[in-house]
């Protein structure tokens, strides 16, 4: 299996603009147009959200995909799986709606579609290249990355840091 | 000896074969059998009463494939019952005579429903006690003849096959012994919104009451008789009153039983070779640190899969459980019970907010500086937040706030 990319959140970039749930609702949508995706029903839903805690951290937080997914194993109904991806998608045919996915989440990710009796979560938008929230967010405050190239980022970021800060 | 595996699994659905699956993942190659008593391959068991709904068939919930089980070639023998086991030969011997050698064995035999002695005629035609795809069979085929139902028990299972029957048009009636329903799962204040809403949903419930006797007349069950003198007629009758662990088998073996199997923390028996998984296994609650037993799916994948690890030489502790963790929904009111819920003098600091459509009950511990047990009914939005700093016994004073208020979310753990 290739190295999957994976969503990062850089919580300094985010401004809590919540440019990204709109996205997502919309890539989410029937239509995929926002003026047709605000008249739809049941309303398009956002796999991302952004949450904000005190004293004024503003935190975009989406599924993890876990290596050793939680909610996975605990369900009873076999409604969820990894694709070869490493993405963990819930089969909305097979979910029976007892939430035993959010009761185990330790993220608080996974959403319930309460119209259609179903839970839903970020599938990483498999018909794209960039999910649409990455896509969207207007500060980079979201990556799509393998792990080690996002590392790499990272320490390249820190030591460039550095070395500015020894010159100073 | 017919033939001798690597690894043997005695029992077949949630434990046996997560075990299998995570043996599977650390060796490609080892031989795995899994020996199930059923004559069905395994399936998931929850959904069991889909099939006398009639929303699911059989079919649709065969676990081969499904979900995380994807591995290849773990061989399943079905209506394979053992019968004895010999730890010093390492062998099991079923039912049918056949021997078979083991390397490592897992017992992850689940349990059985317990049906009260003290209930006259629970042999009769038409009375269920809903466990296997085969009850659920005959349970549909019965509810064809059925105008009304008799469900003895308040319990989670009950509930939802009674309501598996309100939708095929079938009176119910619940008689429930405790004085609400669910009452292993939340004290009766919390059950409030749910029993309005099974109310609405037309389900009859006589609480305070039990069934003495089980009547049957040419066609099988006719009536229930309560201890109140009174009778209800029915043409079926269900039986939800708990489980017991299936240790017989283990007669004679020297593997230690007390109540269930007893595991240690790293799931395995007290024979060579021998680990233990699932509703037979004895456990403990990791907040107070009791032996505790559980029949749940989830739980029983979870020690399954940890047992699977430690058969495969991957020594791995299993964490315990909560004896309470559930999430359903019953009448369209989803609820979550963990941890410490049933808090009647209890020494304990307790959050408890209702409104029209939802309640909550939030349990601290007597210093009120960690989560120890939750109720969310109606909204249960982020309930896998509350069972980690449960599960984890985190200090939570810095989120308190948010906690009581139902407004936490994992960027406040983040914050602090």
């Amino acid at each position: 299996m290739t190295q999957p990319k994976e969503i990062f959140a850089i919580t300094d970039r985010c401004v809590g603009c919540r440019t990204c749930t709109i996205a997502c609702a919309v890539a989410h949508s029937a239509s995929k147009t926002l003026f047709g995706a605000v008249a739809e029903t049941p309303r398009p839903k956002s796999r991302i959200y952004v949450e904000w805690a005190p004293p004024a951290h503003k935190i975009p937080l989406v599924c993890r995909h876990c290596e050793d997914a939680p909610c996975m194993h605990a369900c009873i109904s076999g409604a969820i799986r990894r694709t070869d991806d490493g993405v963990v998608v819930t089969d909305a045919d097979k979910c029976i709606g007892c939430w035993t996915c959010v009761m185990v989440c330790p993220y608080g990710m996974i959403g319930r579609d309460l119209e259609r009796h179903k839970a839903y979560r970020c599938d990483r938008c498999p018909d794209r290249d960039i999910p649409a929230c990455v896509a969207a967010c207007p500060t980079g405050a979201l990556v799509y990355q393998t792990v080690p190239a996002y590392a790499a980022d990272v320490r390249r970021h820190a030591s460039s840091e550095m070395v500015k800060g020894k010159g100073s | 000896m017919d033939s001798a595996q690597a690894y043997v699994i005695v029992g077949g659905s949630a434990a046996g074969m997560a075990a299998a699956q995570a043996i599977r993942q650390r060796d490609p190659a080892a031989g795995i059998t899994v020996l199930s008593e059923e004559a069905d391959a395994p399936y998931f068991r929850p959904l069991i009463p889909y099939l006398v709904s009639g929303r699911k068939q059989a079919a649709d919930m065969m676990l081969a494939g499904s979900g995380p089980y994807t591995g290849q070639n773990i061989q399943v023998w079905t209506d394979a019952r053992v019968a004895a086991v010999d730890c010093n030969a390492q062998t099991v011997t079923l039912a049918d005579g056949r021997q078979l050698g083991y390397g490592k064995i897992l017992f992850a035999t689940g349990s059985r429903p317990f049906l009260p002695p003290e209930i006259r005629g629970t042999d009769i035609e038409g009375v269920f006690a809903l466990r296997t795809l085969d009850d659920a069979r005959r349970m549909a085929k019965r509810a064809e003849v059925t105008r009304r139902a008799v469900m003895l028990g308040g319990g989670l299972l009950n509930l939802k096959a009674a309501f598996a029957l309100l939708e095929r048009g079938i009176r119910v009636t619940l008689v429930v012994f405790s004085p609400e329903v669910l009452s292993q799962l939340m004290d009766p204040d919390d059950a409030l919104l749910i029993r309005r809403a099974l109310d609405q949903a037309g389900l009859e419930i006589r609480t305070g009451s039990a069934a003495r006797e089980i009547m049957r007349d040419q066609s099988g069950v006719c009536a229930v008789g309560l201890d109140d003198g009174s009778e209800i007629a029915c043409q079926m009758v269900c039986i939800g009153k708990g489980v017991r662990p299936n240790v017989d088998f283990l007669a004679g073996s020297g593997v230690r039983t007390g109540g269930g199997i007893v595991a240690d923390r790293f799931t395995a028996c007290n024979q060579p070779n021998t680990f233990a998984a699932g509703d037979v296994a004895v456990t403990y609650e990791p907040v107070s640190g009791r032996p505790i037993m559980t029949a749940l799916w989830t739980n029983a994948v979870e020690m399954g899969r940890c047992a699977g690890l430690n058969m495969a030489g991957v020594p791995t502790v299993y964490s315990g459980t909560f004896g309470i963790l559930n999430a359903t929904q019953v009448a369209d009111m989803p609820f979550v019970a963990m941890g410490t819920v049933h808090t009647r003098n209890l020494d304990a600091e307790i959050h408890r907010h209702a409104s029209a459509d939802a309640y909550r009950k939030l349990v601290f511990d007597a210093e009120g500086r960690r989560l120890v047990g939750a109720v969310l009914v109606g909204d249960i939005t982020n309930a896998g937040i509350y069972r980690y700093l449960i599960r984890e016994k985190r200090d939570i004073t810095a989120v308190k706030r948010q906690i009581v208020r139902h407004r936490l979310h994992y960027g406040h753990l983040l914050a602090i």
